[in-house]
């Protein structure tokens, strides 16, 4: 519009390099897209190169060597996850379907202890599920006597099922509490029962936010390696395999043709989950607000009876299982006495006090970068539509869709030679956290993004600001809520993440998330405990902060 | 009478929502409660419905007691405000859900869905996915499904407010044929003058909750009971049908 309007132009200073502005705004645009086709493009196709690498040049070799010595794994892998999505499906629906129908101090209880496990690092339940049903654990062999061998897949399905609730229940309880409250009511005024309503409304309103929670329990059980690694035994799945060949033989070939088959499942079932998210949204903007579903479960018939019973057995083992970690810290066992101790805090606070401040720290500088380049990043890609965009976006979207070793192996491919030599150095950790989180970072600022007027940018421009005014005054305000969610779930993704970081640390610069790991698979039951202790409670605290500010913020918008 | 709340009450926490609230109305009549929004309307429709409990008083239906039953074995059918329609179910689906737990055979209950559809006019989108309709056909589909029960009351809750002015106008008359032609009786909210003068054989006023006035438009309009209700109905000139009945409300100045 009017150009050589002087209005709002020169009392800041701001218009006087319109060109290094405009340069500076170029920059930006080139960091964000170079970072992403550095650390995200770069390292998969050095993954896809490496697997087709034989003695004799390019060759699809190494896919029929591993689908031969590795059929049988395979095999477990896709049972494994088929038994933890049908199991871990059926305790998350129980408990959304509990916690949305409860009420009170039940409510509440069920909520902090999905919270806790949800913050809580991958081998948690391992560690726990050792403690309590291994050789000497505390109900199989010292309640009730018996002698078995835990290591098996039954309870890697156990405790994957059991891990991977609260995302998933979490999940529907936003679907439930979103669900159109006028629907409900009328079913009831036209004569439904109890059970009507959960078997005619209820199960069809959540049935695609079901299949979501079958989907993504299925990508994270082919991609786990940690539970099948530490309670395994010899059950093998494709992604412990994975774990073995590297760290083990080194064998980067191998490594890279087996990520390769993981990869299939896992694509194709991010673009069924594309696809059924379409199908999820608000039923009926109107009157969606927060609600408590107003439903008696034991007045549902079988269905509600089952839902109560999983959903409670749910809660009771998620219950012991933490009452257990926090026992297992601070109890000393002398000649069959049990006594308090402080000797593994102690332990724990002299020799590793490095590690957990240095995770901390690492946490801290992803979540600030992370956000930042998420924030800044959707807003040239879903605001200004710059050139390429659907291409950066599926390119951003990439990781998500990954398991964690693939990811992890793509960086130790691409990043130990020369002239990007990271390997050993703190930025290749920091890269791998903040490019694993992306997609869901930037995802939470597009949504926050989508609200802000497009009206208010032009404002900006239209009054004489540039670029740079339009995001410091309008987009970078208007994202604030979306800042808080992305730090928080950027700082206890960075905390609790074990999956690539594993194959990337340098021993002399250990995270505690990798100390947890190494102490679960030595035995060390104690020190493991304690660090998964210090890890939920910094992450409770961090997540507790942010909660406070976001509840501030809210304050001063009704007042 | 045929209907009859009986100083009614209901608290929300310190606030009473709906104070000593009593009104009757006789079968196939159509009343309209009018007031401000927080005056108590809507709470008033649900308890009738059954969706809220009185703190106090009690409602009586065709000499029948029913505060005490729960609104899935009441008599008494609601249309929301945001028609509450199941949106995994066919038209035809949504129509006869309430009949499911009547005792009918399937053919019954697919007869007496279309030719409800058929009152509506909306026979021919019988398969159709609720989705695919437009916001004045999913209001009629939702006025067919509280009809299908043939229940002994109608309760009706802004069910016009997401309609754009043309086919608010064109609903309206709607309604009142359907009424008149069906015989039910209805209750019907509204903040809206002009809809209440339109459609209702008589018109309560709600004022914080109590009852300001209750009587026909007609009279409403011609000797308002106070100087508030005169000022919310804020209407300057009636057309009137020729059985006596408001065709048009006309308004040339505002409500202050």
């Amino acid at each position: 519009m009017s150009k050589n309007n002087p209005v709002g132009k020169g009392a800041s200073g701001d218009a006087l390099f319109p060109a290094v502005r405009r340069l500076a705004d170029r920059l930006i645009l080139l960091l964000l897209l170079g970072g992403i086709c550095l650390f995200i493009l770069y390292p998969m196709l050095c993954i896809l190169w490496r697997s087709l690498q034989g003695e004799g040049g390019l060759t699809g070799d190494m896919y029929g060597v591993v689908w031969e010595q590795y059929g049988r794994s395979l095999r477990n892998s896709v049972f494994t996850a088929t038994c933890t999505s049908l199991l871990c499906t059926l305790f998350s629906t129980a408990t959304a379907l509990l916690i949305s129908t409860g009420r009170g101090w039940r409510r509440a209880l069920g909520m902090g202890l999905l919270l806790i496990t949800m913050v809580s690092p991958p081998f948690v339940s391992a560690l726990a599920y050792i403690q309590l049903y291994g050789r000497r654990g505390w109900i199989t062999y010292r309640l009730l006597g018996l002698s078995w061998n835990p290591y098996n897949c039954w309870g890697v399905i156990w405790m994957q099922s059991l891990s991977f609730v609260p995302v998933n229940a979490l999940f529907l309880i936003g679907m439930l509490s979103r669900m159109d409250r006028d629907s409900l009511m009328s079913a009831r005024d036209l004569g439904a029962a109890p059970r009507d309503i959960l078997r005619d409304v209820v199960l069809p309103l959540l049935r695609p936010g079901i299949l979501v929670c079958v989907l993504l329990s299925f990508v994270r059980s082919i991609a786990d390696f940690g539970t099948p690694v530490t309670i395994g035994g010899r059950f093998t799945t494709i992604a412990s395999d994975i774990y073995l060949q590297l760290t083990g033989y080194s064998n980067l070939e191998k490594a890279s043709a087996m990520n390769m088959f993981l990869l299939v499942p896992s694509v194709a079932a991010f673009f069924l989950y594309r696809w059924l998210m379409g199908k999820t949204g608000p039923v009926s903007g109107e009157r969606a607000q927060q609600q408590r579903l107003q439903l008696s479960l034991s007045r549902c018939g079988a269905a509600g009876w089952l839902a109560l019973v999983t959903g409670g057995l749910f809660f009771g083992m998620i219950g012991l299982q933490y009452v257990c970690i926090v026992a297992t810290g601070f109890i000393q066992r002398t000649r069959g006495a049990l006594s308090f101790t402080t000797q593994y805090l102690e332990e724990l606070l002299e020799y590793n006090s490095e590690t957990m401040v240095r995770s901390v720290i690492y946490a801290l500088i992803v979540a600030l970068v992370g956000t930042l380049f998420a924030m800044l990043f959707s807003y040239y890609i879903y605001r200004r539509r710059v050139r390429w965009n659907t291409f950066f976006d599926c390119l951003a979207t990439l990781p998500y869709m990954l398991p964690g070793t693939c990811f992890g192996i793509g960086y130790i491919l691409a990043f130990n030679h020369p002239p990007l030599k990271l390997t050993g150095t703190a930025i290749i950790v920091l890269a791998n956290m903040l490019f694993k989180q992306l997609p869901t970072t930037t995802k939470i600022c597009a949504a926050t993004l989508s609200q802000i007027p497009e009206a208010q940018e032009r404002a900006v421009r239209d009054l004489g600001g540039d670029q740079l005014n339009v995001m410091r005054d309008v987009i970078f305000p208007g994202l604030r809520p979306a800042f808080l969610s992305c730090f928080a779930y950027n700082f206890s993704s960075s905390m609790t993440t074990a999956g690539a970081v594993l194959f990337l640390i340098d021993p002399g610069h250990q995270l505690a998330v990798f100390k947890l790991f190494d102490a679960v698979y030595s035995g060390e039951y104690a020190l493991a405990s304690l660090m998964a202790t210090f890890i939920i409670v910094i992450v409770l605290l961090v997540e507790g902060g942010v909660y406070l500010a976001m509840g501030r913020k809210e304050r001063s918008h009704v007042s | 009478m045929y209907l009859e709340l009986e100083h009614l009450d209901k608290r929300f926490g310190e606030k009473r929502v709906v104070r000593d609230l009593s009104l009757e109305l006789a079968q196939g009549e159509l009343l309209c409660i009018l007031g401000a929004s927080g005056c108590g309307k809507t709470t008033t429709l649900n308890m009738i419905g059954g969706f809220l409990t009185p703190d106090g008083g009690r409602i009586l239906l065709d000499g029948q007691d029913i505060t005490p039953i729960p609104p899935e074995q009441r008599p008494v059918t609601t249309v929301f405000q945001s028609y509450g329609l199941f949106p995994h179910m066919t038209v035809l689906e949504n129509v006869t859900y309430g009949l499911k737990f009547r005792r009918l055979t399937g053919q019954q209950i697919r007869e007496r869905g279309m030719s409800y559809l058929e009152l509506v006019g909306l026979a021919d989108r019988a398969q159709s996915r609720i989705q695919a309709l437009s916001g004045g056909q999913q209001q009629r589909v939702a006025l067919a499904r509280s009809l299908a029960v043939e229940p002994k009351l109608c309760l009706l809750d802004e069910p016009f407010s997401n309609l754009d002015a043309a086919l608010r106008t064109k609903m309206r008359h709607e309604l009142k044929r359907l009424q008149r032609e069906l015989g039910i009786t209805m209750v019907f909210v509204t903040h809206d003058q002009e809809e209440a003068l339109i459609l209702a054989d008589r018109i309560a006023v709600m004022e914080e909750g109590a009852l300001a006035q209750l009587n026909t438009p007609e009279e409403l309009y011609r000797r308002p009971a106070t100087p508030s209700v005169a000022r919310f109905l804020g209407v300057d000139e009636l057309e009137w049908r020729q059985d006596g009945t408001v065709w048009k409300a006309i308004r040339t100045r505002g409500p202050i």
